[in-house]
């Protein structure tokens, strides 16, 4: 009997093992391969060319623009999102009814295409939209959002953070519904109402929450592509590439496959280097709280 | 004292009315796509609420585009019905036989397999993009639905979902069942599923609508225009089609309302699933 079923555990696993073997395991090895060649993704002969890849990449202008854009995007998005969705979440906590019909209202932007939102924040921000009218006739403003590296990034960190603001919330929400009511009154009585009971109670509170939305949002910093991909193209002069588009622009539009994959190959690095920073960061913060 | 009473209640509906409010700025793209997309063409971007509503810009996608080369937008859209309806049952198929096995049954490797999906799911995927695109290339599937479906026909989010939900179900149950002489097929089908309707309904709307919004893998893998999904096509038309975007906002809703339709069908227990999934 055992050894049928540890027989069906295998089969029944196989569809994992079979794809991860496909999709994970073989183009894993092979891009630690191919990141060490100079292959064009056509031709049918190229060599290996040692670190030359990493090196060149060190070099770049625009594997270094992507660097610092991502963490440019993180400086705008991440305050925004954290601030935005516990501010939702408080309202949606302290309703006395209609909770689930106003999380799933605030969740409805996560579902959103960001080739759709692209258009409508192209639309909205277009020459002679009303909002642009409006700063021209009444503010004497004359606003190129889409052409400034500032306005730019800033304008795609808060299109993502509209998308992912609601996502967030519900984290922050299940956070506050855990905090018990006891310690609630436990803080009145020592004195702690209002604003002094918000910041010294729940803020601590709900590290555990902060905790997750900050880690999910920096991380997501790493993967941006469709929104610049269409709304900028990186633009204006590098302010919004990517990391995404850099290493899609060097393998398929460049056909750098070799020079991609070595870039990818960084890109995981930083990515997993920064979010352990981030993740230090916040357990220094929780610590001080007595979290563990 | 009614006086506090009266205070309170004020509160509770300056409350609503925040809440409201919010809801409104969150939606509010939404509104603005459709309102555009039944806008006279002169007034698109130029007013919010058009004064009058026309269905021309989806006749123009419909027929595809008037003076330039007719654009197969229909056919986008059941392109991305079909990618994404197939991907997804895939996916939920195999996480819940794979999470079944790795939470109910015991075998050697049992462990072994938890832990690499662990590892994989924390695996920063963009280092495998370009050697996948060369195996779909080298096995023939440029080009072809499969490329769009069979990379993403396993998901490791959904495996360790159900192989959490699962393991909470009591062994009891399911030895109970045995014991009437139940095969594990039927356990799955007749005991586990119905158990698992709330999770599998959550799963199921984040594996569509992240399968729906795909842009980066769909644009890669497929060429021809008659393959091309809805949301690639959009993305590529977007520029040059610049000068028309009546039409461009008829699209963005055609891509756009399903998904929202679907949700909102499925999320009368979305709170309670949700629970779940962010824990």
């Amino acid at each position: 009997m055992n050894k049928t079923t540890a027989r069906l555990g295998w089969l029944l696993a196989s569809p994992y093992l079979i794809y991860s073997f496909i999709f994970f395991l073989f183009p894993l090895i092979w891009a630690l391969y191919l990141a060490f060649t100079n292959w064009n993704l056509i031709a049918p002969d190229y060599e290996t060319v040692g670190l030359q890849n990493f090196i060149e990449a060190f070099f770049s202008q625009s594997v270094r623009a992507a660097f610092w854009t991502t963490y440019k995007f993180m400086l705008m998005f991440v305050p925004i999102v954290v601030a935005g969705a516990l501010f939702l979440a408080l309202i949606i906590h302290s309703l006395p009814r209609l909770k689930g019909l106003f999380s799933v209202g605030y969740f409805l932007p996560y579902l959103a295409s960001g080739v759709a939102s692209a258009i409508v924040v192209k639309g909205v921000l277009s020459y002679n939209s009303p909002l642009n009218i409006f700063f021209r006739n009444h503010l004497g403003m004359d606003i190129n959002w889409l052409d400034s590296p500032i306005l730019a990034p800033l304008m795609i960190a808060l299109m993502m953070a509209w998308k992912f603001v609601g996502y967030y919330a519900l984290l922050f929400l299940s956070g506050l519904e855990s905090i018990p009511k006891e310690i609630y009154e436990a803080a009145e009585m020592d004195g702690a109402v209002g604003w002094k009971r918000f910041w010294y109670v729940t803020i601590p509170m709900l590290y555990p929450s902060f905790y997750t939305v900050t880690i999910l949002a920096v991380g997501l910093m790493f993967g941006i592509f469709t929104e610049p991909y269409v709304l900028t193209g990186g633009g204006p002069d590098y302010s919004t590439h990517t990391w995404q588009l850099e290493i899609y622009n060097q393998a398929f539009e460049k056909l750098n496959a070799g020079y991609g994959t070595a870039v990818a190959i960084i890109n995981s690095i930083v990515t997993f280097a920064s979010i352990l920073v981030f993740r230090k960061i916040l357990e220094k913060w929780g610590a001080k709280h007595g979290w563990e | 004292m009614p006086s506090m009473v009266g205070n309170k209640r004020f509160k509770t509906a300056l409350l609503y009315t925040l809440a409201f409010i919010v809801l409104i700025i969150m939606v509010f793209p939404y509104l603005y796509m459709i309102l555009s997309s039944l806008a006279p063409w002169e007034q698109v971007d130029r007013k919010i609420i058009p004064t009058k509503l026309t269905l021309r810009s989806y006749e123009w996608l419909l027929t595809g585009g008037e003076n330039v080369i007719p654009r197969p937008w229909l056919r986008a859209f059941f392109n991305s019905l079909l990618v994404t309806v197939s991907s997804t049952l895939l996916m939920l198929t195999t996480a819940i036989l794979v999470g079944y096995s790795l939470a109910k049954l015991k075998f050697k490797g049992n462990r072994l397999i938890n832990n690499m999906i662990l590892f994989q799911m924390f695996y920063p995927a963009i280092i495998l993009l370009i050697p996948l695109f060369l195996i779909i290339r080298y096995f023939g599937l440029y080009d072809t639905y499969w490329a769009m479906i069979l990379p993403k026909a396993v998901n490791l989010w959904a495996i360790f979902m159900y192989t959490n939900f699962f393991r909470s179900i009591p062994d009891e149950l399911i030895e109970a069942a045995k014991m009437d002489g139940a095969g594990q097929l039927k356990i799955i089908t007749r005991i586990i599923l119905p158990m698992s309707k709330s999770i599998t309904t959550i799963i199921f709307l984040f594996l569509f609508m992240e399968r729906w919004v795909e842009l980066l893998w769909d644009m890669l893998v497929v060429n021809s225009e008659k393959m091309l999904t809805l949301n690639v096509l959009l993305a590529q038309m977007f520029g040059p089609y610049g000068g028309y975007p009546g039409p461009m906002y008829a699209a963005s809703v055609l891509l756009t309302l399903p998904i929202l339709i679907l949700f909102i069908i499925f999320s009368r227990n979305f709170k309670e699933g949700m629970q779940f999934v962010l824990k």
